[in-house]
This record gives structure tokens, sequence and C-alpha cells, in this order.
């Protein structure tokens, strides 16, 4: 179908203003970073210095950025792992909830509306090793809890933070990918004599793989790239450097470090991170996992 | 031995609707028994309670003479082939038909013959490392009809399961799903709502009505003596012409006019019927009645005629079924007659017959 403008100018005004967003706070900022990662810039930045790839050899060259790295994938996997695991057990449970269903459904679906900075926050006060209720009562339990010295348990709680909100998102997901398989499926497994559990993981499990994996891929993106605001609110990426992952140490390199050329440098790594997943994403997700 | 007793099922919903009142079946061992009645009648309810699907609500279910109301579908040796098929579609065709013996147990090698014999008796042989998704319709209904034979059950359910195949298809399959269950002498309970592939499979059929057994019989009997007016009219096709009528001294009264002589006993009104194919073409001096022609199908082999009968108050709707072509003209009358012998007579009160 084609559609037929009469005004040659009201499309260009209408894309106009996505146009200027883009440009302004997307292309032009991605352009400055670009360019910032081959100079070298004084702390005040009054003045800088062309200095090639210096800044990615020296990037690469630094323990500290591989440690990033890992942090990263510990970190993403983690979240990624267990936000779908714990979404598909909750979309289970509330599949064979009869009775109140949509206000459990509502309910799970709250946390998705809180701002990443205030659910990182909330997780804040909750684990705080002096006063918060979740610290305390693992400390009666014997758990010594105290993430601002033990880069374990800092990771535990950005994991925590981080996975709690987007378990809503994946659990929309889950429970409409779980209504999607047909009840005379289950029925035919269950007269072919498979218990409850052998049906879930033969053919519920194996039924949803396109679903897990769209999933598993918005996910690891979330976790890589959007989780600044929930690691800042918790740990501020410490103890030490414990939690910082790659997108965070962007951010503490330059604006607290001031080193504005290595984080130029990672932002143009991040960038062609950014590309490899979107085309993954693209190339994947919309060819659909075949069963 | 009997195979299967229902005893007195019924069936109320959670959501309060009462879909099955009270059901007695008792099937004998390989008998091929066909629930039919129209849509919403509760065949499908029926069916899923044997296959422990459904709860049973009241009543005793007795599979091999022991009670398995309680049982799990697993537990019960029952097969049953949906009328969607539901194969599992990530799963090969050898996948999809050797599940139900991985789940019991069974070892590599018996499951792996069990499933190449079932296959050829089916002529699946070529298809068994395709997914379902790469496969006809009929191929669908096979590989359905082979998951339920190779784990050798005590009975098969088939609900509706040519219903999605088209109408030459649904006829070789039907001979075929006979011919094997004779083979096999599996005991069967088959649920649709045509009536001819309920009149070909079956041994005894039960006809269904708003969760009510109005019959059950061979299809001969329900052919020849329907129960009800309902059996009546849903056994054969096109349908038994149903005419309300009044008994009195004289026989049966269709109008202040026309009245087919008959001396019975009973008084009041009556449901008369004749079937389309029972109906005679006579002279007029021979004639019940004239039925003024408004449609002609001719189908080749048979000819149906679609007329009305002029019975003052009203204009009654009757069909005449005559073998071999005939053209005859519309608006013009063709005179009839009913013979005797092949009149139903039904109180229309009780809905009886009479
Ligand atoms: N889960 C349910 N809850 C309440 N009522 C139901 C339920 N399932 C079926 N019914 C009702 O029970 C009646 C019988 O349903 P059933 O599915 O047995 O009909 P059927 O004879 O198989 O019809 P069809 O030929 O259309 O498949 C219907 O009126 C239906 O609306
Ligand atoms: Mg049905």
């Amino acid at each position: 179908m084609s559609v037929y403008f009469p005004h040659k100018k009201l499309p260009y005004l209408l894309v106009l203003p996505q146009l200027v967003i883009t440009l302004i706070f997307f292309l032009w900022p991605a352009e400055q970073a670009f360019e910032q990662a081959f100079y070298q810039e004084d702390a005040f930045g009054l003045s800088r210095e062309f200095v090639g790839f210096d800044n990615f050899v020296y990037l690469f060259n630094d323990p500290q950025y591989y440690k990033s790295i890992w942090v990263t994938l510990v970190f993403s996997f983690s979240v990624a792992f267990s936000g779908l695991a714990i979404a598909l057990w909750l979309a289970v449970m509330a599949d064979r909830v009869i009775r109140g269903k949509l206000t459990y459904q509502t309910l799970l679906v709250w946390p998705y509306a809180v701002a990443p900075a205030l659910a990182g926050v909330l997780w804040w006060l909750l684990f705080d090793p002096s006063m918060g209720p979740v610290a305390l009562w693992l400390q009666y339990f014997g758990v010594d809890w105290n993430h601002f010295l033990n880069g374990d348990q800092a990771m535990t709680l950005v994991v925590i933070s981080a996975t709690w909100k987007q378990i809503s998102y994946n659990f929309l997901f889950f429970l409409a990918g779980l209504q999607a398989v047909p009840r005379s499926l289950i029925e035919a497994a269950s007269i072919d004599g498979a218990s409850p559990f052998k049906r879930f993981w033969t053919i519920v499990f194996p039924l949803l793989s396109p679903t897990t994996f769209f999933l598993l891929v918005i996910n690891l993106v979330y976790a890589f790239f959007d989780t600044f605001g929930v690691i800042d609110a918790t740990t501020q990426g410490g103890p030490g450097v414990s939690t910082a992952t790659m997108v965070y140490k962007v951010f503490n390199d330059g604006f607290i470090g001031l080193d504005m050329g290595s984080s130029a440098a990672q932002s143009v790594v991040l960038m062609f991170l950014v590309g490899v997943m979107t085309v993954i994403q693209f190339r994947y997700i919309e060819r659909k996992v075949e069963y | 031995m009997s195979d299967v007793v229902l005893n007195n099922i019924g069936k109320t919903y959670p959501n309060g609707y009462h879909a099955i009142p009270s059901i007695d079946l008792t099937i004998e061992e390989g008998e091929f028994i066909v629930l039919v009645g129209p849509s919403g009648c509760g065949k499908s309810t029926l069916l899923r309670m044997v296959a422990g699907l459904e709860t049973i609500s009241q009543g005793d279910l007795m599979i091999k003479g022991a009670k398995v109301n309680d049982k799990e579908p697993a537990d019960r040796d029952i097969a049953m082939v949906f009328q969607n098929y539901a194969l599992y579609p990530h799963m090969t065709v050898y996948a999809n038909m050797a599940y139900g013996l991985k789940n019991r147990g069974e070892s590599k090698e018996v499951i792996a013959e069990k499933v190449t014999s079932v296959a050829n008796m089916l002529g699946l042989e070529e298809l068994l490392e395709r997914k379902p998704k790469q496969l006809s319709g009929g191929q669908r209904q096979r590989v359905a009809m082979g998951r339920a034979m190779v784990r050798d059950p005590k009975v098969f359910l088939f609900d509706e399961p040519l219903s999605n195949l088209d109408a030459k298809l649904r006829v070789q399959m039907r001979v075929e799903i006979r011919q094997l269950q004779r083979k096999l002498g599996t005991t069967t309970l088959y649920v649709t709502h045509d009536q001819v592939e309920a009149m070909t499979l079956a041994d005894r059929l039960v006809v269904l009505n708003k969760g009510k057994a109005e019959q059950i019989g061979t299809p001969m009997d329900l052919y020849n003596k329907p129960a009800t007016p309902f059996v009546a009219a849903f056994i054969g096709s096109p349908s038994m012409n149903l005419i309300g009528a009044n008994l009195d001294e004289q026989g049966i009264r269709l109008s202040q006019d026309l009245h087919l002589p008959l001396v019975h006993q009973h008084r009041g009104s009556v449901v008369w019927g004749i079937r389309p194919e029972h109906l005679d073409v006579v002279d007029e001096q021979n004639a019940d009645f004239a039925l003024r022609i408004q449609a002609v199908e001719s189908l080749g082999a048979e000819t149906l005629i679609h007329g009305t009968v002029d019975l003052g108050v009203k204009q009654e709707p009757i069909v005449v079924r005559l073998s071999g072509p005939h053209w005859p003209e519309i608006n013009s009358l063709l005179w009839l007659k009913a013979p005797m012998e092949h009149w139903h007579v039904f109180d229309a009160v009780t809905q009886q017959r009479l």
C-alpha cells in the first residue's frame, strides 16, 4: 500500500521533531565521542592533542578494562538467566490460577513502571547493612551482609535490583507464550503418560523457545546498556570496581576520573557492540527460532 | 466381558452448566460405538470424561471391570485422536509416535520395532523424519492415528478426527479407520456430527441431544425404527419429512380435508413422518396428496424434489427422493403415495414412537 501526501513538505515536518531529537541527543554526542576518542585532553578540558589510536591501545592493554568486561558478562548473564527463570516460573503459576487471574497479572506488571533509579534506591534501602530490613534479617541468620565491603554481595545486589524490574516484562511475554500453547497438546501428552513436570520440559518449554530466545537477547541488551541507573543508585560500581560494568566505567572514567579520551574510546567500543547486538536481534529474532 | 461401562454418568461444568444429565452405556469388547448429535450436545464432553480430561461429576466409569473415575488419563490405557490432531510440532513423526512409549519406559529397540510396524501399516515409512508442519492434512491425520495405535490401548477415542479433511479424503479415511479397527479389534468410541460418517462406521450409534441419549442402537435400528422425532430427523439424508398431525378414529389427520387412514387406539396430537426415499410417485386416483414442486436437485444417480403440500392453514415443505434423473417442471403438481409400512408416528407430547 502506498500513501500519497499532497504536500511535499508535510511529511518532513512531521518527522522533524524526531530527527532533531536523534540529532541532538544521539548523533551529535556519538560524533563527539568518536572524535574525542582520538584525542588526549587535559583534566580541565582546556587543551587537547591528537593521539591517533593511542586511547584504544591503552584501553586494550589495561587489565582494569578486561575486569569491567568480565563484570559486565557476569552481571548480564546473571540478570538474563535469573530474570528469565523467575519470570517463567511466575508465568507458569499465573497461567494455572483461575480465580483472580487479572489481579495477579496486574500486580506482577507493576515493577516495570518503576523508574530504574527508584528501583535501585528501593533495593539499596532494603539491603542497607546497618538498617535495611533484608540485610538485618540476613545478619540474623548469620550471613554477614555488607555489600559496601563484599564485592560478590555487591554484585548480587545489583543483579537483584536489575532483574527485579525486568521480570515483569519477561513475565508478560512468557504468559502470552504459555497461553498460545494449544491445550490439546498438553492433553495429548497427559494421555501419552507424561507427568506434569515432564510435560513442561518436553512439550511446553520447547514450544516457548522462540519467546525464550527473544527475551534472552532483549535481557542481555538491557543488562549491557540499560542498567546504569540501577548500578549508580545501589553500589556506584563499588566496592572498588566489582560492580562497574562497561557502561558504568565510561561514566566513571569520563566524569569522575576526567579521562575523556579513554572514556570516549570506551564509548566507541560500546557503540560497536550495540551495532553487533542490533544485527543479531534483526537477523535472528525477525526470522524466529525454528522448532 | 463388557469393555467400557458408563453407569449413570453426568457432567456439570464448574460454571454450573449441566452439560450431561445422565447417560448409561455398555460397550462390548471390540465394538465400534459412534456418538453423534448436533453441535453443543455434549459429545466431546462425554468422550473427554472417558479419556480423563474432564472430571466425572456423577456416576461410574468402568474400563475392563475396574472403576477408573479418579484415574489419570495415562492410567486408563486409552488413546485419543484429537480433531486438530494435536501432534507435537517440535518433534518428528517418529518422536511423536514414540513419545507415549518412551514415557512408559519401553526400551529403544521395542519402541523402534513398534513404531516401524505401525508406520508400515499406515504407510508412514517415508515420513518418519519429518516434522508435522511438513505434512499434508491427511498425513497428519494418519500420524495422529499412528500415535494412538502404537501404544496398543484398550480403548480408542476419536473426537471428530476427519472434520478437517476434504470430502474425498474423508470418505477414504473413514473406510480405512473402519478396516483398521476391525483388524486390531480395539474397542472404539468415536465422536462425529456427520450422520453419514456415523452410519457407515458404527456397530452401534448413540444419538445425543442436549446431553441425553435419545436412542442407542445399530444404524439400521435407528434408520428403521427411530425412537423419537429428533432421531428420525437426524438420521438419514435428506432428513425425514415430519408433519404435525392429529390421530383420530379415521387415522392421521394432516388437515381439515386430508387424512391418511389408520386404525390405532391412540388419540391426540402426533408427529407423522416418512422418509424422502419412501414416497412413491403415482397417478392422481391412487395418491395420498399432491406436491407443488419448488426446486429440483438432480444428482445424476438420484433426484431430490423439494415442494410443499397444501394443508389448508399451512404449506408443509416436503422432500421426495427419486432414483435416476427426473426433470419435472417447477410449480407443477406431483402426486404422491405414502405407503403405510414406511410411516413413523410419534406422540407429539411425549415425543415417543407409537
Ligand atoms: N469448560 C466448559 N465450561 C462450561 N460449559 C462448557 C465447557 N465446555 C463445554 N461446555 C458446554 O457444554 C456443552 C457441550 O459441549 P461439547 O463440547 O461436549 O459439545 P459437542 O457435542 O462436542 O459439540 P461440537 O460438535 O460443536 O464439538 C456445550 O453447550 C458447551 O457450551
Ligand atoms: Mg466437540
